[in-house]
C-alpha cells in the first residue's frame, strides 16, 4: 500500500482528538469489488480500489448479524 | 388451423433454450440479433462521424462527417495590421484551420497504477453516476454495457443516467415544396402567401433552408438566414450572379417553350424589368454587390474582393446541396417555375406534415452538426482574440510561440463539456441556430421502468416542439403516407397524441448514402433529355431530379417508363440500382401535386418493406408489420376496437415488470419490478423476437367474468386473498439515496475532504449505553444490508474532522424500507477514499386495495377487495379465479380481444401450447373461436369457454354459466400507496394559515370553488362552514364594535392602573383584558383639539373618517360579547379576511365590521 495520509500525517484538528492525540483505531471492513467480485479489506480513510483488478466500485457485504423481521 | 406457417411454428415457450441462454450467454454477440438492428440508425448514425467506410465516389472522403465538416469550415484569416493605409496595411496575413479532429475512449487515467484493464467500460460510468466520456476532448460514443446479455448501446451515460438524442422529423432534403401560408404576406409589402421552399442539406448534414417568396408584382425574393438572422435578396440577382445568364438565357429557362401562357410570360417579364433598376448587367457585377452588401455580416477575410464574398455567399448559402453554379441555377429555375405553378393554381400547395415530404433527423448527424460548430466556434474565437490584440495595439507577433500559447489559452476548447451539457439538458446552445425550429427538447432519458418502455425510447419520432404549440390539430393527423413508417397505434393519448409517433417494426432509417452516380448516364440512356438539351418544351415533359439536383427532363410516358425500370432494376439487382434509392414518380394532375420524377438517394430517409407488383418481388412481407414494437405484442390486437389497442401501447409502458436482469447493478432513482413474472399464455409471435420472455411483465391469471360481489363496478376488479397471499403481482420498488460528502454542508472546499464516513470516538458502539444508531450503522458509518428503515432512521454516518463529532444522515422516506445494496464510489483515478455513497433502498409492494391492474387489451381496473378465496365462487372443477371482472366491461369497449385471450390461455394451459395470438391470422372463414372452442372441446370444456359456476357463500349453482379462463394481466405502476392523500390537521401556510397543498408536504385537497357551488346549491350550509372555515383557517379575533376596524387592537397594561389621559374623562374604557381600540382612543383623545379648531374656524365640527368597505358579522360570530364596559367583541372570522384587512389598510383602504 502506499502511503496514506492520515495515519500520522494529518495531524490531529484540535478539538478533543488533539488532545488525546488519538487517531480513532482504523478498523477494517470487507467489501466486494463490484468489477471481479474480490473481497477487499479497505480501512477507513483508505482510497476506494480494488486490490485485484484496480475497480473503482465496492459492495458493502451483508451483515452477519441476525436479521429479523416480524412476518405479519 | 390451414395456415402453413403456423403449423411449422412449435407451440413451446422455449423454457430450455432460454435457460441455456442464460446460463451460458454468447461470448460475442448477442442472444437477439432484432434488439441490435432495431437502433441501428442510432448507432450507424454516430459511427459515420468518423467512419463513412463504402461511401461511393463523390460522397465523402471516407473519413466520416466531421472531416466533411472541417473541410466547409475552411480556413480563418487573420493580420497583424489594422488595414490603415497610414500603417502597414493589413500586414503579415495568417490562416487558421483545424486539421483534423477525433475521438478517445474513457479511459482510466494514467495516475492509477492498478487496474488491469484501462478501459473504461459504461456499466461503470452508470453505477458511479457519471459520465462515460473520455477525459479531456470527446465524448464516448457507442456504450457496450456487459452486465446486461442484451444490451444494444445507442445512447449516452451522463451523470448516471441514460440519455439519447430522439429522432426528430424535418423536411426532406434537397426536395421543394410549395407553400400557401398567410403568414408569409406579412413579411414585408408586396409579399403574397405563396412560396417554396427547399431544405438543402450539405454533405456534412448541416442544413440551410432557402425559400422564394413570390411578391405580388410578379418578381420572387430569395430568403436565407445567416446566424439566426434572415436575408432576403432578389431572386434575379442570384440568377445571374450564378454564371452571368442573359436576360435571354432566364426568360428561356423559366418559360421552357411556354410562349402562349401568358400568365407566365406577364411575370417572367415583370421579373426581368423589375431588375432594370439594379442596373446590373453582368454576372460580376451582381457578385461585387452582393459581396459589397453582405461583407459586413459574413466574416469573410478583410483582404477579399467583393466579388470573392459574393461567390463565398453563393456557395455557403444557396442551394448548398450543389456545387456547381450551372446546377444551382437549374435547381432555382424549377423552384420559380413551380412556384408561378402555385401562384396561377396549376399544381397545388404540398402538405409539410406528410411523411412523403419528410425526413428524420438522426441523432448522429445532430451530434455531428453540434461538434462542427463548436469547432467552428474555436477558430472564430482565436481570430477574434488576435484582432482584439491588433485593434488594442497589443504586439502580436505571428512568429512568437508564445504570444500563440496566450492566445490559445484564451480560447475554451472543451468541445466536450459542450457537448455532455447538451446531452444532459437537451437544450441546444447554437449561434446558427443549426436549421431547426426547436433549441431545446433533443434529448431524453430512457428511463428503465420495463422493457417494452426502454424499447420504446429507441423507436419514437417527434414532430418537433415547435407543433406542440400549434392550435391545430392537423400536424397530428394520421396520414396515409405514413403507412410502413409511422405506427398508427403507438401514440400516446392527450397533448402529444399524434406528435410523439413510434416507426414501424420494419421501418429502418437509411443511414449511409447510396451509390448514384451512374444513374444520370442510365436514365439518358434510356430516354431522359439531358439537362444540355436545348430547347425542351416545359408543358411536355416532366423535370428528373436525383436529390434536388435537376439531372433531366422526360416526356411523361418515358418518364414513367423509367420509374418502373428503376424500380425493376432496384429489385432485382441490375444496372447496379440501390435497393434504398427512393423513386417518387408524380404524375400530372390538374391542380395536383406538381410533376416530375424524383430520386432520392441520400441519408436521413425512412424506408419500409414493399412488394413490388410489377415483379412480385418483396422483402419479408407480413401484415403486422406497419405496427410498431409495441403494438405488435398486444395479443389479437385486431379483434379489439382500435382505442383499446393504443391504450394498450400506452399501458405496457408503465407495468411493474422486469426492467433489467441486472438489477443488482443499476443506479436508477426508481424501479419497479414484479417478484413473480410469467410468460404468458398467449402471445404474438413477435414476443420470442423481441426478447420478450427475458423480461416478463405479468402474470398469466384466471379471470371470471361475472358480476359477483358488487365490488366490481366501474373498472373495479376483485383479486383472490389467496392468490394475492400465494404472490400474486407481488412487486418490489427499488429506490436510491446518495450521499456525497462534497455536498453535506461543512464539506471543505480543498482537495483534502475533512469528513470521512465512519462512527467517531463520541459514539458508544456497545454495552448498556449503546448509541441507538448501531442498531443501522456498522463500524465504517455505512448502514448494514439488510436493515429495516423508517422514516428518520440514520442511514450513514460520518465523522466532521474540524469538531470531531459524528453527525447522521437520515432516511426521509415516508415508507418502510430495506438497505438492499451499499455501493462505495470511488474516484476516477481510484486514488482518493470514500466520499460518495449510493444506497438502494428496497421497498416491499405486495398488491394492495386501490392498485392498479389491466389486461393487454387497454382494460385497466383497480383492485377493489381481496376476497377471501372461501367466498369465491369455484367451477365444477374446483377452480377459483384468481381476478374477477365485471360483465360491463366489454360491451362499450368491444375488446373482444380479451375474450379471445381468455379461451386461447385456456386452453393453451390446459394443453401445454404457447398459443399464437398474432393479428391477422384468422380469417371469416376460419374463425379463432372456432380454433379455440375446439381446443377447449378438446379439453373437456365447453366449446365457448363458459362454465357452470357455484357461488361461494351459498354453494348454490349460478343461474348463468360464467365466462373464465387464462388472462394475462399486468401491474401497472400507479399504486396507491405512491397516490394516498389524507389529513386531519397538519401544515398550514404561515401568510393565510389555510392547509398548504401537495402530497409530498402532507397538504390537504382542495375544496375549491365548484365544490362551493355544490355545496351552496345543496343548501349544507353546516357542511360548508366546516370545510371552508372550521378546518380550514377558522381564527378569532377582537373587532372594534364602534369603528368596526379589525387591526386596532391595542392593550393596557391594567397591572399598572386606570390610564391617566390629561383633562378628559371621556375616553372609552378599556376592556377587561385592557384590551380597547386605538382607533377609536386617539380619536377621542383628538376629539377636544378638534372641536376647539371647529370653534375657532366658526364652524361644526367635521365628521369622522369613516371606512371605505363596510362587511357585515352574523351574530352567530361573535363569541365574546365586550363586558363590563369594554367596546371589543371577539368575533370568529377566517385568518385571511384579517390578512386581506391589512392588505387594503396598507393600500388606504379601512374595512369595518358591522357587528350586530
Amino acid at each position: 500500500m502506499s502511503s496514506q495520509q492520515p495515519q500520522s500525517g494529518n495531524p490531529p484538528q484540535g478539538g478533543r482528538y488533539g488532545t488525546t492525540g488519538f487517531v480513532p483505531p482504523k478498523e477494517a471492513m470487507d467489501y466486494n469489488c463490484a468489477d471481479c467480485g474480490a473481497t477487499n479489506e479497505i480501512k477507513s480513510r483508505e482510497p476506494i480500489r480494488c486490490r485485484e483488478c484496480g475497480h473503482r466500485i465496492m459492495y458493502k457485504k451483508r451483515t452477519k448479524r441476525m436479521v429479523q423481521f416480524e412476518a405479519r | 388451423m390451414p395456415d402453413a406457417e403456423r403449423t411449422r411454428r412449435k407451440p413451446t415457450f422455449n423454457t430450455l433454450a432460454r435457460e441455456e441462454a442464460f446460463r451460458n450467454p454468447p461470448k460475442n454477440g448477442s442472444t437477439y440479433n432484432i434488439l441490435n438492428e432495431f437502433v441501428l440508425p442510432h448507432l450507424e448514425s454516430f459511427n459515420a462521424l468518423f467512419d463513412d467506410s463504402g461511401l461511393p465516389s463523390g460522397d465523402g472522403d471516407g473519413r466520416g462527417l466531421i472531416s466533411l465538416g472541417l473541410e466547409d469550415i475552411g480556413e480563418r484569416v487573420v493580420f497583424d495590421g489594422d488595414g490603415k493605409v497610414d500603417n502597414r496595411g493589413w500586414g503579415n496575413r495568417m490562416r487558421i484551420w483545424i486539421e483534423s479532429a477525433n475521438i478517445a475512449r474513457p479511459m482510466v487515467p494514467d495516475k492509477d497504477k492498478h487496474s488491469t484493464t484501462r478501459k473504461v467500460f459504461p456499466s461503470e460510468a452508470r453505477e458511479r453516476l457519471t459520465s462515460y466520456r473520455a477525459p479531456r476532448n470527446a465524448q464516448g460514443l457507442r456504450t457496450c454495457s456487459y452486465h446486461e446479455p442484451e444490451e444494444f448501446g445507442g445512447y449516452f451515460v451522463i451523470n448516471g443516467n441514460e440519455r439519447l438524442i430522439r429522432y426528430l422529423i424535418l423536411p426532406r432534403r434537397n426536395h421543394v415544396i410549395s407553400l400557401i401560408r398567410p403568414t408569409f404576406a406579412n413579411r414585408g409589402p408586396s409579399y403574397t402567401q405563396y412560396a417554396v421552399q427547399i431544405r438543402c442539406v450539405r454533405p456534412d448534414q448541416t442544413a440551410v433552408t432557402n425559400s422564394l417568396h413570390y411578391l405580388s408584382n410578379g418578381s420572387a425574393m430569395l430568403r436565407f438566414s445567416w446566424r439566426k438572422q434572415e436575408y432576403v435578396i432578389p431572386i434575379m440577382l442570384v440568377l445571374k450572379a450564378l454564371f452571368g445568364a442573359s436576360d435571354k438565357e432566364i426568360f428561356e429557362g423559366v418559360m421552357m417553350q411556354d410562349y402562349e401562357n401568358t400568365f407566365l410570360t406577364d411575370r417572367v417579364e415583370l421579373l426581368l424589368r423589375s431588375f432594370k433598376m439594379f442596373t446590373l448587367s453582368t454576372g460580376e457585377q451582381c457578385l461585387e454587390y452582393l459581396g459589397d452588401k453582405f461583407r459586413v455580416v459574413l466574416g469573410t477575410p478583410e483582404d477579399w474582393t467583393n466579388h470573392a464574398v459574393g461567390a463565398w455567399l453563393i456557395q455557403k448559402l444557396i442551394l448548398v446541396h450543389l456545387n456547381s453554379p450551372r446546377d444551382k441555377y437549374r435547381m432555382l429555375l424549377f423552384m420559380l417555375r413551380k412556384l408561378y405553378s402555385v401562384v396561377s393554381g396549376s399544381c397545388c400547395a404540398d402538405n409539410p406534415d406528410s411523411p412523403q415530404h419528410q425526413e428524420v433527423l438522426l441523432p448522429g448527424s445532430l451530434y455531428g452538426m453540434i461538434i462542427k460548430e463548436r469547432l467552428e466556434e474555436t477558430l472564430n474565437q482565436i481570430r477574434n482574440t488576435i484582432t482584439i490584440d491588433v485593434r488594442n495595439g497589443v504586439t502580436v507577433d505571428f512568429n512568437d510561440k508564445k504570444y500563440f500559447q496566450k492566445v490559445l489559452s484564451k480560447v475554451n476548447f472543451d468541445i466536450g463539456s459542450k457537448l455532455s451539457n447538451f446531452l444532459a439538458t437537451g437544450n441546444l446552445v447554437s449561434p446558427t441556430g443549426l436549421d431547426l425550429q426547436q433549441a431545446a427538447g433533443f434529448t431524453i432519458v430512457a428511463e428503465k421502468l420495463n422493457w417494452q418502455r426502454y424499447i420504446s425510447h429507441f423507436r419514437c419520432i417527434h414532430r418537433g416542439a415547435f407543433f406542440a404549440e400549434l392550435k391545430t390539430t392537423t400536424v397530428r393527423k394520421l396520414l396515409p403516407e405514413a403507412w410502413g413508417f409511422l405506427c398508427p397505434v403507438h401514440t400516446p393519448d392527450g397533448s402529444p397524441c399524434g406528435l410523439l409517433n413510434h416507426l414501424s417494426r420494419t421501418c429502418r432509417i437509411v443511414t449511409s448514402p447510396l451509390t448514384v452516380a451512374h444513374i444520370p448516364a442510365i436514365l439518358a440512356a434510356h430516354g431522359m433529355s439531358q439537362t444540355t438539351t436545348q430547347s425542351i418544351d416545359g408543358r411536355k415533359n416532366y423535370c428528373v431530379q436525383l436529390d434536388g439536383r435537376v439531372i433531366g427532363w422526360a416526356r411523361p410516358a418515358i418518364a414513367t417508363q423509367l420509374a418502373m425500370n428503376l424500380r425493376i432494376w432496384k429489385t432485382e439487382g441490375i444496372n447496379e440500382i440501390p435497393l434504398d434509392l427512393e423513386i417518387g414518380l408524380v404524375p400530372e394532375s390538374k391542380g395536383g401535386q406538381y410533376p416530375g420524377l424524383f430520386l432520392f438517394s441520400t441519408r436521413a430517409r425512412m424506408m419500409r418493406p414493399v412488394k413490388y407488383l410489377a415483379n412480385g418481388r418483396d422483402d419479408q412481407h407480413n401484415p403486422t408489420n406497419f405496427l410498431s414494437i409495441l403494438a405488435n405484442l398486444t395479443p389479437f390486437s385486431d379483434f379489439n376496437q382500435s382505442p383499446r389497442n393504443i391504450y394498450q401501447c400506452q399501458m405496457g409502458k408503465q407495468t411493474m415488470g422486469t426492467p433489467s436482469t441486472a438489477l443488482q447493478h443499476r443506479t436508477d432513482n426508481k424501479l419497479y419490478r414484479l417478484q413473480t413474472g410469467q410468460t404468458p399464455v398467449v402471445r404474438p409471435a413477435l414476443h420470442n423476437t423481441y426478447a420478450m420472455d427475458s423480461f416478463p411483465n405479468g402474470t398469466n391469471a384466471i379471470v371470471a367474468v361475472i358480476s359477483y360481489t358488487g365490488y366490481d363496478m366501474e373498472d373495479a376488479m376483485i383479486l383472490n386473498k389467496s392468490a394475492h397471499e400465494r404472490g400474486f403481482a407481488y412487486g418490489t420498488v427499488y429506490k436510491s439515496q446518495i450521499i456525497d460528502l462534497k455536498d453535506v454542508p461543512g464539506a471543505s472546499k480543498s482537495a483534502t475532504p475533512t469528513l470521512h464516513f465512519g462512527l467517531g470516538r463520541d459514539i458508544q458502539r456497545n454495552g448498556e449505553k449503546a448509541h441507538s444508531c448501531v442498531e443501522f450503522i456498522d463500524a465504517d458509518g455505512l448502514p448494514f444490508i439488510g436493515t429495516k428503515l423508517t422514516s428518520g432512521d440514520p442511514i450513514a454516518a460520518y465523522i466532521d474532522d474540524t469538531t470531531g463529532k459524528t453527525r447522521f444522515v437520515k432516511y426521509k422516506g415516508d415508507e418502510m424500507g430495506l438497505v438492499d445494496q451499499v455501493r462505495l464510489l470511488g474516484s476516477d483515478a481510484g486514488d482518493s477514499e470514500l466520499q460518495k455513497l449510493h444506497i438502494t433502498l428496497r421497498i416491499t409492494r405486495s398488491p394492495v386495495i386501490g392498485d392498479k391492474f389491466s389486461s393487454r387489451h387497454g382494460q385497466k381496473g383497480v383492485c377493489s377487495q381481496k376476497w377471501p378465496a372461501v367466498d369465491m365462487p369455484f367451477s365444477e372443477s374446483g377452480m377459483q379465479p384468481d381476478v374477477i371482472i365485471n360483465p360491463h366491461a366489454f360491451p362499450s369497449r368491444m375488446t373482444i380481444g380479451m375474450l379471445v385471450e381468455s379461451m386461447a390461455g385456456k386452453a393453451g394451459a390446459m394443453h401445454g401450447l404457447a398459443q399464437d395470438a398474432t393479428p391477422f391470422k384468422f380469417t371469416e372463414e376460419d374463425t379463432a373461436i372456432e380454433y379455440f372452442g375446439e381446443q377447449l372441446l378438446a379439453a373437456g370444456y365447453n366449446y365457448y369457454g363458459n362454465e357452470p359456476m357455484y357461488s361461494g357463500i351459498t354453494g348454490q349453482e349460478f343461474a348463468a354459466d360464467i365466462y373464465i379462463g387464462v388472462v394475462y394481466y399486468q401491474r401497472l405502476r400507479h399504486m396507491v400507496l405512491d397516490k394516498f392523500q389524507v389529513r386531519t390537521t397538519g401544515p398550514v401556510d404561515p401568510v393565510t394559515r389555510q392547509p398548504v397543498k401537495g402530497r409530498k408536504r402532507a397538504g390537504g385537497i382542495r375544496f375549491g370553488e365548484m365544490e362551493r357551488d355544490a355545496l351552496i346549491a345543496h343548501g349544507t350550509s353546516f357542511l360548508l362552514q366546516d370545510r371552508l372555515m372550521n378546518c380550514s383557517d377558522y381564527s378569532t379575533a377582537w373587532v372594534c364594535r364602534t369603528c368596526g376596524s379589525l387591526i386596532s387592537l391595542g392593550y393596557e397594561d391594567i397591572s399598572l392602573g386606570e390610564v391617566a389621559m390629561g383633562a378628559s374623562s371621556s375616553l372609552r374604557p378599556s376592556g377587561p383584558g385592557g384590551e380597547y381600540c386605538r382607533v377609536c382612543r386617539a380619536a377621542a383623545e383628538a376629539q377636544d383639539e378638534r372641536e376647539r379648531q371647529a370653534l375657532a374656524a366658526g364652524k361644526a365640527a367635521p365628521p369622522l373618517p369613516q371606512a371605505d368597505v363596510k362587511v357585515a358579522i352574523s351574530s352567530q360570530h361573535v363569541l365574546g360579547r365586550a363586558s363590563k364596559g369594554g367596546d371589543l367583541d371577539v368575533v370568529a372570522i377566517p385568518y385571511v379576511f384579517r390578512y386581506l384587512c391589512a392588505e387594503l389598510a396598507s393600500m388606504g383602504i379601512a374595512v369595518s365590521l358591522a357587528v350586530t
